[in-house]
């Protein structure tokens, strides 16, 4: 199954990059950084998936207390931290050639920023407490109160004045660019999207045999 | 607007090396575990067999004994 989901993402990985640099078009206004975009949103998005994921999987361990939910929420938390670093990193190797400066502290990067902090707080004190099931509890609280500040995030462009546009896709109305630009954007939100649930796949796998060699 | 092909370049790239690094990093750790457990098992399997080789040795004698008359009074 995870072997499968490796094999599956990078194929569908491999499809992205073709659609991204040989089906779309080069941008009018932005010319050819514009193709950052099918990287940048996507790594966006599976942050966002990433940590929903991470606040569900802890109220259902609050709930049932399921060692199988926390293993979930952890892997979850690594994996959207990751793709959150990697998303500010793009995004601030987009911006530098379109606003001029890599880092700005507008209410979109500032937002992101704080949720990237928080969910890295999450897995440092995994880290710190030592017992299991309290580090597992704290962590629960912690990845269902971070989760919060994902509205925020999404909403800031629309309530405060951002340098960084709104989005192009989960907005109301939908995507109203070329289809040329939309289908090499959807081909890699779920190359990505894949590539996420392998990625926490593997590590649940990792994290229950690591719980068993120390058992 | 130029092109800017090196940020292009530089987004894409630092995106394959992180997740190229982190997916290493979890392919490692499973390789570990995995040799980890084969020689917890092997040791099981070592300790198992000498225990069981030990019991179908003939039982040895226990500690001579001395004669009761040799054994020097009690104070």
């Amino acid at each position: 199954m995870v072997r499968t989901l490796g094999w599956l993402s990078a194929a569908a990985l491999a499809l992205g990059l073709v659609m991204a640099f040989g089906v779309a078009p080069r941008e009018v206004s932005q010319g050819n950084v514009q193709r950052i975009m099918y990287v940048h949103p996507p790594l966006a998005w599976v942050a966002y998936l990433a940590f929903g994921v991470v606040a569900a999987a802890s109220i259902a361990y609050l709930v049932r207390r399921a060692p199988g939910a926390d293993r979930l929420a952890h892997a979850s938390a690594e994996v959207g931290v990751l793709f959150t670093g990697l998303a500010i990193a793009t995004g601030s190797i987009w911006g530098k050639p379109t606003w001029g400066t890599w880092w700005t502290w507008d209410a979109r990067l500032t937002s992101v920023a704080i949720l990237f902090v928080m969910y890295l707080g999450y897995l440092l004190l995994r880290g710190t407490v030592e017992d299991r099931e309290r580090a597992a509890r704290y962590c629960a609280v912690l990845g269902i109160v971070a989760a919060l500040d994902m509205p925020l995030v999404h909403f800031s462009v629309y309530w405060w004045r951002t340098l960084h546009q709104p989005p192009s896709l989960m907005k109301p109305g939908g995507f109203t660019g070329s289809a040329a630009i939309l289908w090499p954007l959807l081909v890699n939100l779920a190359a990505f999207t894949v590539l996420y649930a392998y990625l926490v796949a593997k590590r649940v796998r990792l994290l229950r045999a690591e719980a068993e060699a120390l058992a | 607007m130029p092109d800017n092909w090196g940020f292009v370049a530089a987004a894409y790239g630092l995106t394959a090396l992180v997740l190229g690094l982190y997916w290493r990093r979890l392919v490692r750790r499973e390789k570990e575990l995995d040799h980890a457990g084969e020689a917890r098992a092997r040791t099981a399997r070592d300790a198992a067999t000498t225990v069981a080789e030990r019991s179908r040795q003939p039982s040895r004698s226990g500690h001579p004994r001395s004669e009761p008359a040799s054994r020097p009074p009690l104070p």
